[in-house]
């Protein structure tokens, strides 16, 4: 087993004259969750989606559980099996039922038999409280329904690591809840859970570790308490500032 | 006490109101009204007198024909089966008929849901065109050997036009997704051969495909006139349909691959199960259009000389004894090719309603 769940080494990324990601180093261990915060267009869904391979890096190193996220597409596929993600639009697949969505990963992903899929789709799917709407189409449900619907199109993969991209940043207000209530539910257990969000108390409820990200680089990094009482460095204070607010 | 609701007034609902409000509610609108009533009347009577009631149906009452009475039907008896069946030899013409229902088969099935699988769709198109081709051609099991510049009508249409269907849609979606290619050179040279295909007349391309490439090719590699020409059209109906899959690729969200990608699904299976789908349901209405267009070219292979339903008819009006007969034998081809593109254009229909309801 690796040291860490997730290394960045020196990570650095540009988009044309862009430099997206900074020199970014950082551990992730073990059933932890990490919330990563800072303003838009600070590199923060950028690193998470480096995780799993959805954006290649140009310099710098990245082990995710002990595997090495690069161009070697056996590796990557090592990753993607244990790494799960959720996305700001939902991202779920219009054309299929809430329960084949979840199935058809596993049947493809990792080659589980469908009656198998079937039974781990829909506890799943209980699990998250959308069981119900198991025969519907995506659009037939709400956003909130829907974003549990990828939850437990994820979870069904079993996977170790969970990312988040802003989660709940597509949804109206009165759905945020039940989102991060069964998110909650999950950083009890021992996954490794990285979330970038912009939902503050959620963070300072579940994180064990937060990290503010301005301009690509991390800028400081700390326990929740401190990060949102005590924070040192004057980005980090003006942004807390601009959210309480 | 309760008071009873009263019926709306008798003014404002039933047939009369029906027909104020929707054909005479001004009166212009009652003109207008009234002018299409009594045109529609014409047109229809006209029909019904022509076309039905003073018909000659038999060819005992031939000699009626063509002094001043009904649509002389006689001739459709008399001639059916060169229509339907071109030059194809007169006994063996029921092998001619199970084929083409053979192939007719196949392409309802081919548009039942249950056979849109990555297995049973090549299979069931490999049993159809397999039987088509075997009975068309035999020579085998005592059946007398029939060769492609024989075969004609309604069957070689309906061939022609599910061959190039099922061969080039496959290479439109290899087209399509090797103009997106990543790779420069993949992209570019499938980029080329689509604007050339495409800037060439159909024309061109049949006449290439029947002449030309024999004096270019080996004798071992020219195969059968009537496969080139099948060959031909497919590149070139592939090379329309790709543009419109590309069009479908293009209106789905980068996320649902992303999607797709983090959940591990193998390449393929971000291809066939969640890209292909939705390109395809984008642009149904395109991609019928297209189908449409294609069975109503097919009259084009006459110029090389295939005996097709249109060159058939033709054939009929030709000769001396019918020549007179040529508006019943056309609107009878009319016919024939209303029934096949309508069919069409419902299941378009039918499918976006499908669609629609899967979507929600």
């Amino acid at each position: 087993m690796a040291e860490h769940a997730i290394s960045f080494g020196k990570l650095n990324k540009y988009y044309g004259d862009h430099h997206a990601l900074r020199d970014v180093s950082l551990d992730v261990e073990y059933g932890e969750t990490l919330v990563v915060c800072g303003p838009s267009g600070s590199g923060k869904s950028t690193l998470i989606r480096c995780v799993n391979g959805l954006e290649t890096y140009a310099g710098g190193t990245l082990s995710v559980l002990g595997h090495t996220v690069g161009d070697d597409e056996r590796e990557l596929e090592a990753v993607r099996k244990r790494v799960g993600m959720v996305f700001q639009n939902f991202n779920l697949f219009p054309h299929l039922t809430i329960v084949e969505n979840c199935v058809l990963p596993q049947i493809r992903g990792i080659g589980r038999p469908r009656a198998e899929a079937t039974e781990v789709a829909m506890a799943q799917l209980d699990r998250m409280q959308v069981g119900e709407h198991a025969q519907k189409f995506p659009d037939q449900i709400s956003g909130g329904q829907q974003q549990r619907v990828a939850l437990a199109r994820s979870l069904s993969l079993n996977p170790d690591i969970m990312l988040f991209d802003e989660p709940t940043s597509a949804l109206d207000p009165e759905m945020i809840a039940e989102v991060l209530d069964v998110m909650q539910e999950l950083t009890r257990g021992n996954m490794t859970i990285i979330c970038v969000t912009h939902e503050m108390g959620f963070a300072r409820a579940v994180a064990d570790k937060v990290i503010l990200m301005a301009d690509g680089a991390i800028v400081e990094q700390g326990d929740p308490e401190q990060m949102f009482t005590a924070p040192k460095h004057p980005i980090t204070q003006e942004f807390m500032k601009a959210v309480k607010s | 006490m309760a008071i009873a609701a009263l019926p709306p007034p008798a003014t404002q609902t039933g047939v009369g109101a029906w027909l104020r409000k929707h054909f005479f509610s001004t009166w212009y609108d009652a003109i207008l009204s009234l002018i299409f009533l009594a045109l529609i009347f014409w047109v229809v009577s006209g029909i019904w007198t022509w076309g039905l009631r003073d018909a000659i149906w038999t060819v005992e009452n031939r000699d009626a024909c063509g002094h001043g009475v009904g649509a002389c039907w006689a001739v459709i008896q008399d001639r059916h089966r060169l229509i339907l069946f071109g030059l194809y030899p007169y006994e063996e013409h029921w092998r001619s008929t199970l084929a083409c229902l053979a192939v007719i088969a196949t392409m309802i099935l081919s548009c039942v849901p249950l056979f849109w699988t990555v297995w049973r769709l090549p299979i069931l198109w490999i049993v159809g065109f397999g039987t088509f081709v075997l009975l068309m051609r035999g020579g085998f099991a005592g059946l007398p050997l029939v060769t492609t510049e024989q075969w004609g009508g309604l069957s070689l249409t309906i061939f022609i036009f599910s061959a190039v269907f099922v061969l080039g849609m496959p290479l439109a979606v290899i087209l399509a997704f090797a103009r997106r290619s990543s790779l420069p050179v993949i992209a570019r040279v499938t980029g080329i051969f689509i604007d050339v295909f495409r800037s060439l007349p159909l024309l061109t391309i049949l006449f290439a495909a029947a002449v030309v490439v024999p004096l270019v090719l080996p004798d071992w590699l020219q195969g059968d006139k009537l496969g080139r020409v099948i060959i031909g059209f497919s590149l070139f109906f592939a090379a329309y349909q790709a543009e419109i899959i590309r069009a479908g690729l293009q209106s789905i969200p980068d996320g649902q691959v992303e999607a797709a990608v983090s959940l591990n699904m193998p390449f393929w299976s971000q291809v066939v199960d969640i890209q292909l789908p939705q390109a395809f349901r984008n642009t149904l209405p395109s991609t019928i259009n297209q189908a449409v267009i294609t069975f109503k070219e097919t009259s084009i292979v006459t110029i090389i000389g295939f005996f097709e339903v249109m060159a058939s008819g033709n054939a009929v009006v030709g000769t001396g004894e019918w020549g007179q007969q040529y508006v019943e034998v056309y609107l009878f081809l009319a016919f024939i090719y209303f029934i096949f593109v309508f069919g069409l254009s419902r299941y378009g229909a039918w499918l976006e309603t499908r669609m629609r309801l899967g979507h929600g």
